[in-house]
Protein backbone atom coordinates (compact mmCIF):
# COMPACT_ATOMS: atom_id res chain seq x y z
CA UNK A 1 0.00 0.00 0.00
CA UNK A 2 2.69 2.53 0.47
CA UNK A 3 5.43 1.52 -2.32
CA UNK A 4 6.55 4.42 -3.92
CA UNK A 5 4.64 5.70 -6.79
CA UNK A 6 1.40 4.44 -5.90
CA UNK A 7 -1.31 6.83 -5.39
CA UNK A 8 -1.51 7.90 -1.71
CA UNK A 9 -4.69 9.91 -2.25
CA UNK A 10 -7.14 9.55 -5.89
CA UNK A 11 -9.40 12.87 -6.12
CA UNK A 12 -11.76 12.02 -8.95
CA UNK A 13 -14.29 14.99 -9.93
CA UNK A 14 -14.65 16.73 -6.75
CA UNK A 15 -17.22 19.55 -6.23
CA UNK A 16 -17.63 21.55 -3.60
CA UNK A 17 -20.07 25.07 -3.62
CA UNK A 18 -21.68 27.57 -0.95
CA UNK A 19 -24.97 28.39 -2.99
CA UNK A 20 -23.62 30.43 -5.93
CA UNK A 21 -19.81 30.39 -5.32
CA UNK A 22 -18.14 27.20 -6.63
CA UNK A 23 -14.75 27.10 -4.66
CA UNK A 24 -13.81 23.56 -6.50
CA UNK A 25 -15.20 22.75 -9.71
CA UNK A 26 -14.83 18.70 -10.39
CA UNK A 27 -10.92 18.54 -10.17
CA UNK A 28 -9.25 15.03 -10.01
CA UNK A 29 -5.50 14.41 -9.67
CA UNK A 30 -3.32 12.28 -7.90
CA UNK A 31 -0.80 12.33 -5.12
CA UNK A 32 2.00 9.00 -4.94
CA UNK A 33 3.63 7.40 -1.95
CA UNK A 34 7.27 8.89 -1.58
CA UNK A 35 6.35 12.19 -3.20
CA UNK A 36 5.42 16.18 -2.27
CA UNK A 37 2.90 17.30 -4.31
CA UNK A 38 2.54 21.06 -4.51
CA UNK A 39 -0.93 23.04 -4.66
CA UNK A 40 -0.14 26.72 -5.86
CA UNK A 41 -3.11 29.19 -6.74
CA UNK A 42 -4.49 32.65 -5.74
CA UNK A 43 -7.02 33.54 -2.41
CA UNK A 44 -9.65 31.42 -2.92
CA UNK A 45 -8.98 29.35 -5.83
CA UNK A 46 -9.58 26.23 -3.43
CA UNK A 47 -6.48 24.89 -2.08
CA UNK A 48 -7.90 24.81 1.34
CA UNK A 49 -11.06 23.44 0.61
CA UNK A 50 -9.40 21.00 -1.25
CA UNK A 51 -6.64 19.45 1.59
CA UNK A 52 -10.17 19.75 4.28
CA UNK A 53 -12.31 17.96 2.21
CA UNK A 54 -9.64 15.14 1.55
CA UNK A 55 -9.70 15.48 5.65
CA UNK A 56 -13.12 15.15 5.93
CA UNK A 57 -13.32 18.21 7.60
CA UNK A 58 -15.84 19.68 4.49
CA UNK A 59 -18.14 17.97 3.26
CA UNK A 60 -18.35 17.30 -0.47
CA UNK A 61 -20.82 18.47 -3.21
CA UNK A 62 -20.10 15.17 -5.60
CA UNK A 63 -16.63 13.61 -6.80
CA UNK A 64 -14.50 11.16 -5.00
CA UNK A 65 -11.69 11.21 -2.83
CA UNK A 66 -9.50 8.10 -1.94
CA UNK A 67 -6.99 8.29 0.86
CA UNK A 68 -4.43 4.99 0.88
CA UNK A 69 -6.84 2.89 -1.09
CA UNK A 70 -9.78 4.22 1.09
CA UNK A 71 -13.24 6.40 0.77
CA UNK A 72 -12.78 9.03 2.60
CA UNK A 73 -16.56 9.95 3.22
CA UNK A 74 -16.64 5.51 4.50
CA UNK A 75 -13.32 5.28 6.34
CA UNK A 76 -12.20 8.72 7.24
CA UNK A 77 -11.66 7.66 10.87
CA UNK A 78 -9.05 4.97 9.51
CA UNK A 79 -7.65 7.13 7.17
CA UNK A 80 -7.15 10.01 10.11
CA UNK A 81 -4.89 7.35 12.13
CA UNK A 82 -2.40 7.60 9.14
CA UNK A 83 -2.62 11.27 8.09
CA UNK A 84 -0.96 14.58 10.04
CA UNK A 85 -2.30 18.02 9.15
CA UNK A 86 -1.28 21.76 9.65
CA UNK A 87 -4.25 23.65 8.63
CA UNK A 88 -4.33 27.09 10.63
CA UNK A 89 0.01 27.29 10.90
CA UNK A 90 0.70 28.09 14.68
CA UNK A 91 -2.74 27.86 15.43
CA UNK A 92 -2.87 24.77 15.02
CA UNK A 93 -1.15 24.06 18.76
CA UNK A 94 -1.90 25.41 21.85
CA UNK A 95 0.39 28.28 23.22
CA UNK A 96 -0.17 27.94 26.93
CA UNK A 97 1.65 24.34 26.79
CA UNK A 98 5.04 23.24 25.90
CA UNK A 99 6.09 21.29 22.95
CA UNK A 100 6.35 18.06 24.93
CA UNK A 101 3.25 18.81 26.34
CA UNK A 102 1.30 19.31 23.07
CA UNK A 103 3.03 16.64 21.69
CA UNK A 104 2.27 14.27 24.59
CA UNK A 105 -1.86 16.19 24.06
CA UNK A 106 -1.79 15.18 20.21
CA UNK A 107 -0.54 11.89 20.46
CA UNK A 108 -3.52 11.01 22.81
CA UNK A 109 -5.81 12.72 20.47
CA UNK A 110 -4.68 9.92 17.65
CA UNK A 111 -5.25 7.48 20.25
CA UNK A 112 -1.38 6.79 21.42
CA UNK A 113 -0.03 6.98 24.91
CA UNK A 114 2.07 8.70 26.73
CA UNK A 115 5.03 6.11 26.65
CA UNK A 116 4.38 5.33 23.19
CA UNK A 117 5.40 8.40 22.24
CA UNK A 118 8.16 9.41 24.23
CA UNK A 119 10.76 8.21 22.27
CA UNK A 120 9.53 9.74 19.18
CA UNK A 121 9.02 12.86 20.76
CA UNK A 122 12.18 13.29 21.56
CA UNK A 123 13.51 12.41 18.54
CA UNK A 124 11.45 15.37 16.66
CA UNK A 125 12.07 18.10 19.21
CA UNK A 126 15.64 17.08 18.21
CA UNK A 127 15.51 17.20 14.37
CA UNK A 128 13.38 20.51 14.64
CA UNK A 129 15.74 21.90 16.80
CA UNK A 130 13.22 22.59 19.59
CA UNK A 131 14.98 20.41 22.11
CA UNK A 132 16.08 23.40 24.68
CA UNK A 133 12.83 24.80 24.81
CA UNK A 134 11.24 22.04 24.81
CA UNK A 135 9.92 22.76 28.36
CA UNK A 136 8.96 26.19 27.92
CA UNK A 137 5.69 27.59 26.91
CA UNK A 138 4.59 27.89 23.36
CA UNK A 139 3.52 31.81 23.66
CA UNK A 140 6.46 32.84 24.48
CA UNK A 141 8.24 31.22 20.78
CA UNK A 142 8.71 32.81 17.36
CA UNK A 143 6.26 32.33 14.82
CA UNK A 144 9.05 30.11 13.19
CA UNK A 145 9.33 27.92 16.48
CA UNK A 146 5.42 27.78 16.79
CA UNK A 147 5.23 26.26 13.23
CA UNK A 148 7.45 24.23 14.20
CA UNK A 149 6.19 22.96 17.02
CA UNK A 150 2.50 22.41 15.26
CA UNK A 151 4.69 20.29 12.44
CA UNK A 152 6.00 18.26 14.70
CA UNK A 153 2.57 17.56 16.21
CA UNK A 154 1.47 16.80 13.05
CA UNK A 155 4.44 14.15 12.61
CA UNK A 156 3.64 12.47 16.11
CA UNK A 157 1.97 9.55 15.11
CA UNK A 158 4.35 8.47 12.40
CA UNK A 159 1.53 9.16 9.57
CA UNK A 160 2.04 8.02 6.19
CA UNK A 161 -0.20 10.94 4.55
CA UNK A 162 0.80 14.85 5.61
CA UNK A 163 -1.46 18.33 4.35
CA UNK A 164 -0.14 20.96 5.20
CA UNK A 165 -1.60 24.40 4.21
CA UNK A 166 0.55 27.06 3.94
CA UNK A 167 3.18 25.77 6.20
CA UNK A 168 5.88 28.61 5.66
CA UNK A 169 3.00 31.57 5.84
CA UNK A 170 5.35 34.42 7.93
CA UNK A 171 8.57 32.55 8.35
CA UNK A 172 11.92 33.57 7.51
CA UNK A 173 14.02 32.27 4.87
CA UNK A 174 16.37 30.26 7.62
CA UNK A 175 13.51 28.69 9.10
CA UNK A 176 11.69 28.15 5.54
CA UNK A 177 14.65 26.00 4.53
CA UNK A 178 15.08 23.85 7.49
CA UNK A 179 11.92 23.41 7.33
CA UNK A 180 12.42 22.40 3.77
CA UNK A 181 14.88 20.25 4.41
CA UNK A 182 13.28 18.24 6.99
CA UNK A 183 9.85 17.96 4.66
CA UNK A 184 12.47 16.30 2.01
CA UNK A 185 13.93 13.56 4.74
CA UNK A 186 11.09 12.50 6.08
CA UNK A 187 9.08 12.11 2.93
CA UNK A 188 12.24 9.63 2.30
CA UNK A 189 11.87 7.86 5.46
CA UNK A 190 8.81 6.22 5.43
CA UNK A 191 7.49 6.59 1.17
CA UNK A 192 5.08 9.33 2.67
CA UNK A 193 3.02 11.35 0.80
CA UNK A 194 2.89 15.05 1.36
CA UNK A 195 0.12 17.70 -0.16
CA UNK A 196 1.45 21.15 0.62
CA UNK A 197 -0.11 24.42 -0.40
CA UNK A 198 1.91 27.23 -0.03
CA UNK A 199 2.35 31.06 -1.53
CA UNK A 200 5.56 30.88 -1.63
CA UNK A 201 7.32 29.89 -4.78
CA UNK A 202 10.62 29.03 -3.73
CA UNK A 203 9.05 26.72 -1.35
CA UNK A 204 7.68 25.19 -3.56
CA UNK A 205 9.78 24.77 -6.05
CA UNK A 206 12.44 23.43 -3.82
CA UNK A 207 10.29 20.93 -1.83
CA UNK A 208 7.93 19.66 -4.78
CA UNK A 209 7.71 17.01 -6.98
CA UNK A 210 5.02 17.93 -8.51
CA UNK A 211 2.82 21.12 -8.59
CA UNK A 212 -0.85 21.57 -9.28
CA UNK A 213 -1.89 25.03 -10.02
CA UNK A 214 -5.30 25.88 -9.64
CA UNK A 215 -7.77 28.62 -10.27
CA UNK A 216 -11.57 29.50 -9.20
CA UNK A 217 -11.65 25.53 -8.36
CA UNK A 218 -10.14 24.07 -11.73
CA UNK A 219 -7.02 22.73 -12.54
CA UNK A 220 -4.92 25.09 -14.69
CA UNK A 221 -1.77 22.60 -14.97
CA UNK A 222 -1.00 19.17 -13.09
CA UNK A 223 2.44 18.13 -13.94
CA UNK A 224 6.35 17.49 -12.58
CA UNK A 225 8.17 20.86 -12.15
CA UNK A 226 10.63 19.48 -15.08
CA UNK A 227 8.15 19.16 -17.30
CA UNK A 228 6.19 22.46 -16.68
CA UNK A 229 9.61 24.34 -16.77
CA UNK A 230 9.96 22.91 -20.04
CA UNK A 231 6.49 23.96 -21.60
CA UNK A 232 7.35 27.28 -20.59
CA UNK A 233 10.96 27.66 -21.17
CA UNK A 234 10.62 26.08 -25.05
CA UNK A 235 8.45 29.25 -26.08
CA UNK A 236 10.73 32.10 -25.03
CA UNK A 237 13.80 32.21 -27.29
CA UNK A 238 16.86 34.63 -26.71
CA UNK A 239 19.09 35.35 -30.04
CA UNK A 240 22.09 37.22 -30.11
CA UNK A 241 22.47 38.70 -33.74
CA UNK A 242 25.68 40.34 -35.06
CA UNK A 243 23.46 42.94 -36.28
CA UNK A 244 19.91 44.71 -36.33
CA UNK A 245 18.22 42.34 -38.99
CA UNK A 246 16.08 45.42 -40.21
CA UNK A 247 12.34 46.15 -40.25
CA UNK A 248 11.32 43.91 -42.88
CA UNK A 249 12.25 40.54 -41.08
CA UNK A 250 11.25 41.90 -37.77
CA UNK A 251 7.58 42.50 -39.05
CA UNK A 252 8.21 38.84 -40.97
CA UNK A 253 9.30 37.36 -37.36
CA UNK A 254 5.96 38.91 -36.11
CA UNK A 255 3.81 36.27 -37.77
CA UNK A 256 5.49 33.65 -36.37
CA UNK A 257 5.06 35.07 -32.40
CA UNK A 258 5.54 38.24 -30.49
CA UNK A 259 9.03 39.92 -31.67
CA UNK A 260 11.29 42.41 -29.62
CA UNK A 261 14.58 43.71 -30.02
CA UNK A 262 17.11 45.37 -28.73
CA UNK A 263 19.78 46.75 -30.96
CA UNK A 264 23.31 47.99 -29.24
CA UNK A 265 26.19 49.29 -31.48
CA UNK A 266 27.16 45.97 -34.18
CA UNK A 267 24.74 43.37 -31.93
CA UNK A 268 21.23 43.13 -31.49
CA UNK A 269 19.47 40.73 -29.29
CA UNK A 270 15.92 39.33 -30.21
CA UNK A 271 13.59 37.67 -28.02
CA UNK A 272 10.77 35.80 -29.95
CA UNK A 273 7.90 34.29 -27.89
CA UNK A 274 7.00 31.75 -30.59
CA UNK A 275 3.50 30.72 -30.25
CA UNK A 276 4.15 26.95 -32.18
CA UNK A 277 8.47 25.49 -31.60
CA UNK A 278 7.91 24.55 -35.02
CA UNK A 279 8.19 28.07 -35.78
CA UNK A 280 12.08 28.38 -35.00
CA UNK A 281 12.44 27.03 -38.83
CA UNK A 282 11.16 30.32 -40.09
CA UNK A 283 13.16 32.69 -37.81
CA UNK A 284 16.16 31.10 -38.90
CA UNK A 285 14.92 31.23 -42.37
CA UNK A 286 14.19 35.08 -41.97
CA UNK A 287 17.03 35.86 -40.09
CA UNK A 288 19.19 33.84 -43.15
CA UNK A 289 17.88 35.88 -45.74
CA UNK A 290 18.31 39.13 -43.73
CA UNK A 291 22.40 38.06 -43.59
CA UNK A 292 21.91 38.37 -40.12
CA UNK A 293 24.44 35.89 -38.28
CA UNK A 294 23.14 34.19 -35.04
CA UNK A 295 25.96 34.10 -32.81
CA UNK A 296 24.20 32.55 -29.59
CA UNK A 297 21.06 31.82 -28.29
CA UNK A 298 19.33 30.46 -25.54
CA UNK A 299 15.74 29.26 -23.94
CA UNK A 300 14.70 31.49 -21.18
CA UNK A 301 13.84 29.36 -18.24
CA UNK A 302 11.20 30.88 -15.89
CA UNK A 303 10.73 30.41 -12.58
CA UNK A 304 7.96 29.07 -11.02
CA UNK A 305 6.75 32.19 -9.88
CA UNK A 306 7.07 33.68 -13.27
CA UNK A 307 5.29 30.27 -14.67
CA UNK A 308 2.80 30.70 -12.12
CA UNK A 309 1.82 34.15 -12.65
CA UNK A 310 1.39 33.75 -16.61
CA UNK A 311 -0.78 30.72 -16.18
CA UNK A 312 -3.01 32.84 -14.25
CA UNK A 313 -3.11 35.46 -16.20
CA UNK A 314 -3.29 33.76 -19.18
CA UNK A 315 -5.96 31.39 -17.87
CA UNK A 316 -5.47 28.76 -20.05
CA UNK A 317 -8.02 25.43 -20.35
CA UNK A 318 -8.09 22.85 -17.48
CA UNK A 319 -6.57 19.96 -18.35
CA UNK A 320 -7.77 16.73 -16.02
CA UNK A 321 -5.19 14.12 -15.60
CA UNK B 1 -4.57 18.64 29.43
CA UNK B 2 -6.37 20.15 32.80
CA UNK B 3 -3.72 18.83 35.36
CA UNK B 4 -1.19 20.95 33.14
CA UNK B 5 -2.95 23.99 32.93
CA UNK B 6 -3.72 23.85 36.86
CA UNK B 7 0.16 24.00 37.08
CA UNK B 8 1.34 26.44 34.23
CA UNK B 9 -1.70 28.69 36.55
CA UNK B 10 -0.80 28.11 39.53
CA UNK B 11 -1.63 31.50 40.95
CA UNK B 12 -4.81 31.32 39.06
CA UNK B 13 -5.74 27.40 40.65
CA UNK B 14 -4.81 29.05 44.07
CA UNK B 15 -6.71 31.99 43.40
CA UNK B 16 -9.60 29.66 42.47
CA UNK B 17 -9.70 27.49 45.36
CA UNK B 18 -9.19 30.41 48.23
CA UNK B 19 -12.43 32.03 46.67
CA UNK B 20 -14.07 29.20 46.69
CA UNK B 21 -13.46 28.38 50.12
CA UNK B 22 -14.31 32.08 50.68
CA UNK B 23 -17.46 31.08 49.33
CA UNK B 24 -17.80 28.13 51.65
CA UNK B 25 -16.98 29.77 54.60
CA UNK B 26 -19.49 32.76 53.82
CA UNK B 27 -22.06 30.05 53.94
CA UNK B 28 -21.12 28.26 57.37
CA UNK B 29 -20.37 31.59 58.95
CA UNK B 30 -22.82 33.62 57.08
CA UNK B 31 -26.06 31.58 58.51
CA UNK B 32 -24.96 31.08 61.44
CA UNK B 33 -23.88 35.05 62.15
CA UNK B 34 -27.35 35.93 60.62
CA UNK B 35 -30.02 33.60 61.72
CA UNK B 36 -27.88 33.09 65.42
CA UNK B 37 -27.19 29.96 67.25
CA UNK B 38 -30.72 28.84 66.53
CA UNK B 39 -30.35 28.29 63.06
CA UNK B 40 -31.61 24.86 61.54
CA UNK B 41 -28.87 22.65 60.62
CA UNK B 42 -31.52 22.07 58.09
CA UNK B 43 -31.28 25.91 56.16
CA UNK B 44 -27.06 25.53 56.01
CA UNK B 45 -27.51 22.01 54.45
CA UNK B 46 -29.87 23.17 51.97
CA UNK B 47 -27.25 26.05 51.17
CA UNK B 48 -24.93 24.33 51.00
CA UNK B 49 -26.14 21.45 49.06
CA UNK B 50 -27.82 24.09 46.73
CA UNK B 51 -24.37 25.37 46.66
CA UNK B 52 -22.99 22.60 45.25
CA UNK B 53 -25.80 21.55 42.73
CA UNK B 54 -26.24 24.98 41.20
CA UNK B 55 -21.80 24.73 40.86
CA UNK B 56 -21.53 21.29 39.17
CA UNK B 57 -24.81 22.46 37.53
CA UNK B 58 -23.05 25.34 35.83
CA UNK B 59 -19.80 23.24 35.18
CA UNK B 60 -21.62 20.82 33.17
CA UNK B 61 -24.06 22.68 31.24
CA UNK B 62 -21.29 25.18 30.05
CA UNK B 63 -18.59 22.41 29.62
CA UNK B 64 -18.70 21.14 25.69
CA UNK B 65 -20.30 25.25 24.43
CA UNK B 66 -17.11 26.54 26.17
CA UNK B 67 -14.65 24.01 25.30
CA UNK B 68 -15.84 24.04 21.47
CA UNK B 69 -15.52 28.08 22.07
CA UNK B 70 -12.41 27.87 23.31
CA UNK B 71 -10.81 25.21 20.42
CA UNK B 72 -12.43 27.06 17.55
CA UNK B 73 -10.65 30.22 18.95
CA UNK B 74 -7.64 29.31 19.36
CA UNK B 75 -7.20 27.65 16.38
CA UNK B 76 -7.37 23.63 17.42
CA UNK B 77 -11.08 23.10 16.82
CA UNK B 78 -10.16 21.22 13.54
CA UNK B 79 -7.37 19.31 15.33
CA UNK B 80 -9.65 17.47 17.05
CA UNK B 81 -11.86 16.59 14.55
CA UNK B 82 -8.60 15.09 12.70
CA UNK B 83 -8.56 12.78 15.36
CA UNK B 84 -9.62 9.09 14.55
CA UNK B 85 -11.29 8.84 17.92
CA UNK B 86 -14.06 11.43 17.40
CA UNK B 87 -14.63 14.84 18.34
CA UNK B 88 -17.53 13.97 20.10
CA UNK B 89 -16.30 11.09 21.81
CA UNK B 90 -13.33 13.48 23.05
CA UNK B 91 -15.88 16.30 23.94
CA UNK B 92 -17.54 13.68 25.97
CA UNK B 93 -14.49 12.19 27.30
CA UNK B 94 -13.90 16.37 28.46
CA UNK B 95 -16.96 17.13 29.70
CA UNK B 96 -16.83 13.77 31.63
CA UNK B 97 -13.32 14.63 33.50
CA UNK B 98 -14.17 17.72 34.03
CA UNK B 99 -17.50 17.28 36.07
CA UNK B 100 -15.61 14.72 37.84
CA UNK B 101 -12.50 16.32 38.38
CA UNK B 102 -15.01 19.58 39.78
CA UNK B 103 -16.85 16.99 42.06
CA UNK B 104 -13.78 16.23 43.46
CA UNK B 105 -12.93 20.23 43.76
CA UNK B 106 -15.86 20.89 45.75
CA UNK B 107 -15.61 17.84 47.95
CA UNK B 108 -12.26 19.11 49.14
CA UNK B 109 -13.69 22.11 49.82
CA UNK B 110 -16.89 21.18 51.65
CA UNK B 111 -14.58 19.02 53.85
CA UNK B 112 -11.82 21.83 54.33
CA UNK B 113 -14.64 24.22 55.18
CA UNK B 114 -16.29 21.76 57.56
CA UNK B 115 -12.81 20.95 59.18
CA UNK B 116 -11.90 24.62 59.92
CA UNK B 117 -15.48 25.25 61.35
CA UNK B 118 -16.41 22.65 62.86
CA UNK B 119 -19.71 22.65 61.55
CA UNK B 120 -20.73 18.86 59.68
CA UNK B 121 -22.97 18.61 57.07
CA UNK B 122 -25.07 15.41 57.66
CA UNK B 123 -24.31 14.42 53.85
CA UNK B 124 -24.47 10.86 52.97
CA UNK B 125 -22.09 11.22 50.03
CA UNK B 126 -22.57 7.79 48.71
CA UNK B 127 -25.81 8.56 48.02
CA UNK B 128 -24.81 12.54 46.73
CA UNK B 129 -22.35 11.61 44.22
CA UNK B 130 -24.07 9.07 42.04
CA UNK B 131 -27.50 10.95 42.16
CA UNK B 132 -25.60 14.32 41.45
CA UNK B 133 -23.72 12.57 38.77
CA UNK B 134 -26.57 11.07 36.90
CA UNK B 135 -28.92 14.06 37.20
CA UNK B 136 -25.76 16.33 35.93
CA UNK B 137 -25.57 14.39 32.40
CA UNK B 138 -28.87 15.67 31.35
CA UNK B 139 -27.33 19.07 31.63
CA UNK B 140 -23.90 17.63 29.89
CA UNK B 141 -26.65 16.92 26.89
CA UNK B 142 -27.79 20.76 27.01
CA UNK B 143 -24.15 21.80 27.34
CA UNK B 144 -23.31 19.46 23.52
CA UNK B 145 -26.26 21.53 22.16
CA UNK B 146 -24.51 24.48 23.12
CA UNK B 147 -21.48 23.15 21.60
CA UNK B 148 -23.22 21.90 18.62
CA UNK B 149 -24.31 25.47 17.77
CA UNK B 150 -21.12 27.06 18.90
CA UNK B 151 -19.65 24.90 15.66
CA UNK B 152 -21.91 26.88 13.29
CA UNK B 153 -22.38 30.15 15.76
CA UNK B 154 -19.22 30.51 17.52
CA UNK B 155 -20.50 33.23 20.18
CA UNK B 156 -22.88 31.41 22.38
CA UNK B 157 -21.60 33.22 25.77
CA UNK B 158 -24.33 35.10 26.02
CA UNK B 159 -26.68 31.89 26.01
CA UNK B 160 -24.62 30.02 28.07
CA UNK B 161 -25.04 32.72 30.64
CA UNK B 162 -28.43 33.19 30.69
CA UNK B 163 -28.98 29.24 31.23
CA UNK B 164 -26.82 29.40 33.81
CA UNK B 165 -28.05 31.80 35.57
CA UNK B 166 -31.98 31.17 34.62
CA UNK B 167 -30.98 27.36 36.07
CA UNK B 168 -31.13 28.90 39.62
CA UNK B 169 -35.17 30.08 39.25
CA UNK B 170 -35.98 26.68 37.27
CA UNK B 171 -34.64 25.12 40.40
CA UNK B 172 -37.52 26.58 42.64
CA UNK B 173 -39.91 25.18 40.57
CA UNK B 174 -42.20 22.13 42.26
CA UNK B 175 -41.21 18.91 39.96
CA UNK B 176 -42.53 16.19 42.47
CA UNK B 177 -45.12 14.88 42.25
CA UNK B 178 -44.63 14.58 38.69
CA UNK B 179 -45.88 17.45 37.13
CA UNK B 180 -44.83 19.24 33.29
CA UNK B 181 -41.28 20.96 35.20
CA UNK B 182 -40.49 17.47 36.13
CA UNK B 183 -39.35 17.01 32.24
CA UNK B 184 -36.97 20.24 32.46
CA UNK B 185 -33.56 18.68 32.39
CA UNK B 186 -31.76 18.57 35.95
CA UNK B 187 -34.50 19.98 38.08
CA UNK B 188 -35.93 16.31 38.93
CA UNK B 189 -32.63 15.51 39.93
CA UNK B 190 -31.50 18.58 42.13
CA UNK B 191 -35.16 18.40 43.78
CA UNK B 192 -34.38 14.56 44.65
CA UNK B 193 -31.15 15.09 46.23
CA UNK B 194 -31.94 18.48 48.03
CA UNK B 195 -35.11 16.92 49.63
CA UNK B 196 -33.47 13.47 50.83
CA UNK B 197 -30.37 14.94 52.14
CA UNK B 198 -32.12 17.74 53.72
CA UNK B 199 -35.17 16.96 54.79
CA UNK B 200 -34.45 13.01 54.49
CA UNK B 201 -37.67 12.63 51.75
CA UNK B 202 -38.18 9.27 50.54
CA UNK B 203 -38.84 9.11 46.76
CA UNK B 204 -40.64 5.17 45.07
CA UNK B 205 -38.14 3.75 42.58
CA UNK B 206 -40.14 4.96 39.77
CA UNK B 207 -39.17 8.15 40.71
CA UNK B 208 -35.09 7.57 40.68
CA UNK B 209 -36.11 5.78 36.86
CA UNK B 210 -37.59 8.43 35.57
CA UNK B 211 -34.83 10.99 36.82
CA UNK B 212 -32.15 8.62 35.24
CA UNK B 213 -34.46 8.27 32.12
CA UNK B 214 -34.73 11.94 31.52
CA UNK B 215 -30.91 12.88 32.26
CA UNK B 216 -30.07 10.10 29.63
CA UNK B 217 -32.99 11.13 27.37
CA UNK B 218 -31.22 14.90 27.15
CA UNK B 219 -27.41 13.11 27.26
CA UNK B 220 -28.70 11.30 24.13
CA UNK B 221 -30.24 14.53 22.39
CA UNK B 222 -27.62 16.91 23.15
CA UNK B 223 -24.93 14.02 21.36
CA UNK B 224 -27.76 13.34 18.36
CA UNK B 225 -28.04 17.62 17.50
CA UNK B 226 -24.60 18.00 18.31
CA UNK B 227 -24.12 15.83 15.10
CA UNK B 228 -26.57 17.30 13.24
CA UNK B 229 -24.43 20.80 14.24
CA UNK B 230 -21.47 19.47 13.00
CA UNK B 231 -22.61 18.04 9.98
CA UNK B 232 -23.88 21.27 9.10
CA UNK B 233 -20.69 23.08 10.27
CA UNK B 234 -18.95 21.21 7.45
CA UNK B 235 -21.11 21.53 4.96
CA UNK B 236 -20.83 25.20 5.32
CA UNK B 237 -17.25 24.93 5.70
CA UNK B 238 -17.26 26.44 9.59
CA UNK B 239 -14.73 24.32 11.25
CA UNK B 240 -11.91 26.69 11.49
CA UNK B 241 -13.90 30.20 10.95
CA UNK B 242 -14.04 31.71 14.25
Amino acid sequence: MTTAGSPAITVSKLRKSYKDLVAVDGISFEAYHGEILGILGPNGSGKTTTLKSILGLITFDSGEVTALGMDARKRSRRILRETGAVLEGARNIYWHLSPLENLVYFAGLKGLSKQDILERADMLLEQLGLNEVRDKEVRQFSKGMKQKVALACAFIHDPILLLLDEPTLGLDVEISRQMRDWLRESVMERERSILVTSHNMDFIESVCDRVLIIKEGRILSHETLESLKLRFASKTLVLELDRDPGSECLNGLAEVGQVTSDTQGDSCQLRIVLDDPMGLHAVTGALAEADSVIRDFRTEEKDLEEIFLSMIREEEQPCES
Amino acid sequence: MLGWELKRYLFNTGAMLVVMYLIFLGMFWGVKSIGGADVETSSLDSMVIGYILWMSAMFSLQGTGSVVLSESQRGTLEQIYLSPLGADMIFFFKSVTSTLFNFLLLTFMLYLTMFTTGRVLSVNLLYFYPMLFISVLSLNGIGFMLGGIGLIHKRIGAVNGILSFGLIGLMLLRVYPLNGFSFIPFLAGAHTINAHIVHGTSFPPWWYVFVAGNSLFYLAMGLLLFRVFEKRAKKLNKMGQY
